[in-house]
């Protein structure tokens, strides 16, 4: 099983290869070879996922013994490993990124005539980063595979991109870079700490080491948090700044709308389906794996810019004249929900940050794609000049609205199951954090249901096709004006491309326990270390400290339960019946 | 064991030198000919290509033995020998990349000159004695200057030349003041007997001359790895003199800077561990050039459009992070047990800066014909329709210069980086020194992203500009820079060899075998050879 997961994080790579080498291909073979590499992929994908046991918190497919050092040599002094693995809170990204690569290569499918070979290599090359980094067990190699992930995008974006691609390709390498610089020195700098200060010196690059070494370090400083040059918040604030510019938290998103409203179709969908998960994923991984002392210092902060994120993020949409930059804007404001969740620092708010990760990663891929067919048929999308969709493009615009409806969070929908644990879990943290956040939900379903309002209902309005510029890269679609080629139906390759998402959409929103079940024992590892702090203060609290635990635990969720029975838990006891609400809602 | 006497010594450093003589005789006997034959190019350049691949043989398989570290003038350890294979390739690519771009009335003299430049930093990565390095350094600067004369006899070419003569004299002098400064600290000429004693000897170093001494090493080694303030000439004399000297002047004379503070300065300084107030001073002061040389350098490469310059530009921001090595290496005592050493990054650094920047030079070279330069970024604009192999490989060493992984760059300056992490230890006044230098370090490097990334945006997003760029290119070049592409991928995708090499080669830089034999540190001061009197 260890083989497989490499080879299927190296298959994307060596697609990747050969339509690098053989630029002669044309745009046909192009597109099937790179569908072929990509289903492969998902083939192997799913094998894992069935592979994939529930219920165990430490990395699965992993070579090498269990706890022990994992993956193969690769610099043997200092040890960094080729070390792949998943668990809970990378199972399902893992996935993700498999599918949505499919429906990413099927909006190119039409509409990338040009270098056409080219196009789908980096685009495989982008699969292999985003697989391997969300699989990686080493945190150099997490780095790397973190850092090739821009090449490949900035050359999406620089070459197949809009208008004002080269700028918004600059610009989102730059900022991406910047932080994710600053986020290497903070990955580095956890590495020199529990080479120093643990039982041993050992120096290892272990993710899974690193957690639990860190967690348990000699080191009184360590935990200490009353400054902002403390050491855990210090480099708290070193790994976030690159995984806050990821997401992108507010006020470091300045990056995102323009990437987005450049970026061609395929793009959109792997940039906000997965990439901006890299970020949320890098905070839940690095931050409350490795530095929950600062996390917990920081709350106030982190909440508060999540909150203005998520209100932010959605006045923004309510302003735009463009889908497309209406949909990267909501992307603010929905990330910044799972950014909320995670800093909750509970376990039903971590949960759900981890499911609406996958969740969100599904609903906006697909509103990408949907823009992406309004856009290669009639070259606009500015809302004003169109309406009524639906008569024109019916399936077109059931996928639109049933998207929409779960990334507003219907009940019923996937959006749902993610965004209610969050605030839940918030509601435990911070009451108010958790009221303004849901503002931001109300305020969410207003622009999305004003967007279908504007573009699917209504009298039927088309563009003229005439308007907008003729971009280079649009197919040959581009060159008659709509009057003489009549609009063509939503294609098989749109319909392929699509449904599943729907049917996850769906499925996750009417039955996540399979989902949840794989993800818990993950997450619980993580919440524990706030359990243990919240722990410690009701202790220190009931003035009944005369026995304090040791440093947080190794973290099974039945541990967890044990505590929780045993102390006077007020995250717990608040965050228990609501899990349970959420479940019967479920179903 | 008895002292080695000073035959024996002599008979040694011989032998290690082998390879330095033999590039030394070549290059004499190419020159003197060439003053009475008319030979094409082609000739001068195949026999110094033979000449450096006979020296990596003769530097492979002559295997002489180990010298005694006191006594010896020039040293055959893991560092050295890493060095001087580094310094060789390096000048095979070089006389690669610079085969066609001489005249044939030239040519002799030409790579006679390449040749005495590699032999002379080889000298000085192998010296153990004051005076050893201070006749290697020269003997870089000397052809260096014949070369800058040499290759177009314009008025722009002139007006460089002549920078770089008078600065490069003058930075000699610093140099030489500095090393007798350093001498008349403790009274050694020898530099492992120097930090030797400064190491186990209280008292034998006396702060203020060891003080002053290492103020104008680093100002004299300063000129020559172009930092600031001494990084003046740079951009001048890269845009006036051709493109292959300039690719020259931007990896050899930075390589031997450094290895010079390898030998020198960073061991003797280092030696009153973590606390020594000396120690805490240098370290200050290669902080401070250190931040002060990458921000400039980045900033000022930012504006420019010119790829020379900007080239100039980024080969001082590379000597900025590259300082963060000495820096650091100014608190690695032999016994210090870093995870990473300044010196192993500095190495690492280094060998992933020629392949990176003679490759991207190489590119440069390779397009360029009299009739139709590249001169300036918009001048490659569209090379990745035209020409998508030589775009390709630009882009690689552009982004492995940028830091990018998985190519070498990034772990040249993961290794830079981690060392001063490492640095950070204990509690040390240095400790938010090192700490904020790595930030520093890391904020330059996005700054730096910018232009590279300026010029990769030229090559396949924009439309080509003007004339149509040459489309038959010469073999020697394209072999060339293809191996210091494939090579900048090849050890990004696996470190491992370069990293084991210049782990051993740090650790051999800063090792202090015991005084053989006798009791106490009296042989150190008496063994022949080892005082100069």
């Amino acid at each position: 099983m260890e083989i497989l997961l490499v080879i299927t994080v190296l298959i994307p790579l060596l697609g990747s290869l050969v339509l690098f080498t053989a630029p002669g291909l044309n745009q046909r073979q192009a597109r099937a070879f790179a569908l072929g590499a990509a289903l492969l992929a998902l083939a192997l994908t799913a094998i894992l996922l069935v592979a994939f046991r529930p219920g165990v918190s430490a990395p699965q497919f992993a070579h090498g013994n269990q706890g022990g050092p994992y993956g193969w040599g690769w610099m043997e002094r200092p040890d960094i490993r080729f070390a792949l693995g998943l668990d809970g809170l990378s199972v399902w990204l893992f996935g993700l990124t498999s599918l949505l690569m499919i429906t990413a290569i099927f909006a190119s499918w039409e509409s990338i005539t040009e270098r056409a070979p080219l196009h789908y290599a980096f685009l495989l090359a982008l699969q292999t980063g985003l697989l391997g980094l969300f699989a990686s067990l080493d945190v150099i190699l997490f780095y790397i595979f973190f850092e090739f992930t821009l090449i490949p995008l900035f050359f999406l974006i620089g070459i197949w991109g809009g208008p004002e691609r080269q700028r918004a390709s600059i610009t989102f390498f730059l900022y991406t870079l910047g932080g994710s610089l600053l986020t290497l020195l903070g990955v580095i700098a956890l590495v020199v700490i529990h080479y120093q200060h643990s039982f041993n010196h050992v120096l290892t690059f272990s993710i899974p080491e690193l957690t639990r070494g860190l967690a348990t370090l000699p080191w009184k400083e360590w935990t200490e948090t009353e400054s902002w040059s403390s050491p855990q918040v210090l480099v708290f604030l070193l790994l976030f700044a690159g995984f806050a510019i990821k997401v992108p938290m507010f006020p470091f998103h300045s990056w995102l709308p323009l990437a987005h409203v450049e970026a061609p179709t395929a793009g959109s969908i792997l940039l906000a389906g997965v990439l901006l998960k890299v970020g949320s994923y890098g905070l839940m991984r690095f931050n409350l794996g490795m530095t929950p002392f600062g996390a917990k210092a920081l709350f106030p902060l982190l909440a508060s810019l999540a909150v203005i994120g998520i209100i932010y993020g959605a006045l923004a949409a309510l302003a735009q004249t463009d889908v497309k930059r209406l949909i990267a804007y909501s992307s603010v404001s929905h990330m910044g929900f799972i950014v909320l969740g995670l800093f909750s620092m509970t376990e039903v708010g971590i949960d759900g940050a981890a499911i609406q990760m996958l969740n969100h990663g599904i609903t906006t891929g697909a509103l990408f794609a949907c823009v992406g067919i309004i856009y290669e048929r009639y070259h606009t999308r500015q809302m004003a000049e169109m309406s009524g969709l639906w008569d024109r493009l019916p399936l077109f615009a059931f996928f639109f609205i049933l998207a929409s409806m779960g990334s507003a969070a219907v009940p019923g929908l996937n959006g749902f199951v993610g965004e209610f644990p969050i605030l839940a879990g918030t509601f435990a943290r911070s009451p108010t954090a958790a009221v303004i956040a849901s503002f931001g939900m109300v305020l969410g379903a207003y622009y999305l249901f004003w967007m279908l309002q504007r573009v699917v209902f209504g009298p039927l309005h088309e563009p003229h096709s005439g308007h907008g510029e003729h971009q280079d890269h649009a197919g040959p679609l581009n060159t008659g004006s709509h009057e003489d080629t009549p609009i063509r139906p939503v294609g098989w390759h749109e319909i392929a491309g699509l449904t599943p998402l729907m049917v996850l959409i769906v499925v996750i929103g009417v039955y996540p326990k399979p989902f949840l079940d794989r993800i818990r024992p993950s997450a619980a590892v993580i919440a524990s270390s706030f359990h243990k702090m919240d722990d410690d203060e009701a202790e220190k609290t009931s003035a009944l400290n005369s026995m304090r635990m040791g440093a947080a635990s190794t973290g099974s969720a039945r541990n967890r339960d044990n505590s929780a029975a045993l102390e006077p838990n007020t995250v717990n006891m608040a965050a228990g019946p609501l899990t349970q609400v959420v479940n019967k809602g479920d179903r | 064991m008895f002292p080695p006497s000073a035959l024996d010594v002599a008979r040694q450093s011989f032998v290690i030198l082998l390879p330095e003589i033999l590039l030394l005789l070549t290059a004499t006997a190419m020159m003197t000919a060439a003053a009475f034959v008319r030979l094409p190019r082609r000739i001068w350049c195949i026999t110094s290509a033979v000449a450096l691949g006979l020296a990596v043989l003769v530097l492979l398989y002559g295997s002489p033995q180990g010298t005694d570290p006191y006594a010896s003038a020039v040293l055959n350890d893991a560092f050295s020998n890493y060095a001087r294979l580094l310094l060789l390739l390096s000048g095979l690519v070089v006389v690669a990349i610079a085969h066609d771009q001489v005249d044939d009335g030239r040519a002799g003299e030409f790579f006679g000159s390449l040749l005495m430049i590699d032999a002379g930093a080889m000298v000085v990565a192998a010296s153990n004695e004051l005076v050893t390095l201070f006749v290697g350094l020269e003997l870089v600067s000397i052809p260096t200057y014949l070369l800058l004369y040499l290759s177009r006899r314009t008025e722009k070419t002139q007006e460089a030349a002549t920078k770089y003569f008078f600065l490069s004299i003058f930075s000699s002098g610093l140099m030489l003041f500095g090393l007798a400064y350093l001498y008349g600290s403790i009274g050694v000429s020898n530099l492992k007997a120097l930090a030797y004693l400064s190491n186990h000897v209280s008292g034998a170093l006396q702060p203020q001359f060891a003080l002053v001494a290492v103020v104008f090493v680093m100002a004299g080694l300063g000129f020559r790895v172009a930092a600031v303030p001494f990084h003046f000439y740079a951009p001048d004399v890269y845009q006036g003199s051709p493109t292959v000297v300039a690719a020259m002047l931007s990896w050899v004379p930075k390589a031997v800077g450094y290895f010079a503070f390898a030998r020198t300065i960073t061991a003797v300084v280092s030696a009153g561990g973590p606390t020594s107030d000396l120690g805490h001073r240098a370290v200050l002061l290669a902080w401070i050039i250190a931040v002060v040389t990458m921000t400039l350098g980045n900033t000022v490469a930012l504006a420019q459009q010119n790829l020379k310059r900007l080239l100039a530009y980024s080969s001082i921001a590379h000597a900025g992070y590259l300082m963060i090595g000495v820096a650091v290496a100014f608190r690695n005592t032999p016994d210090s047990g870093m995870v990473y050493f300044g010196i192993e990054g500095i190495l690492f650094y280094l060998t992933a800066y020629a392949m990176m920047t003679l490759g991207a030079f190489g590119v440069i070279v390779m397009l360029s014909t009299p009739e139709r330069p590249v001169e300036t970024v918009d001048d490659l604009s569209g090379l990745a329709r035209s020409h998508p192999l030589s775009a390709l490989a630009m882009a690689i060493c552009l982004f492995s210069l940028a830091g990018i992984p998985p190519l070498a760059g990034f772990w040249g300056k993961f290794e830079l980086f981690a060392s001063a992490f490492s640095a950070t230890s204990g509690n040390g006044p240095d400790s938010r020194l090192f700490f904020w230098l790595a930030v520093i370090a890391v904020l330059n490097s996005a700054v730096g992203a910018y232009y590279y990334l300026r010029i990769v945006v030229g090559m396949y997003l924009k439309p080509a500009t003007g004339l149509p760029l040459r489309t038959t290119l010469a073999w020697p070049t394209v072999a060339a820079v293809s191996a210091c592409t494939i090579f900048t991928v090849a050890f990004g995708i696996n470190p491992l060899p370069i990293a084991r090499a210049t782990r051993l080669a740090a650790e051999a830089a800063i090792h202090l075998p015991d005084p053989s034999g006798e009791e106490g540190l009296r042989p150190v001061a008496v063994v022949p050879g080892a005082v100069a009197r």
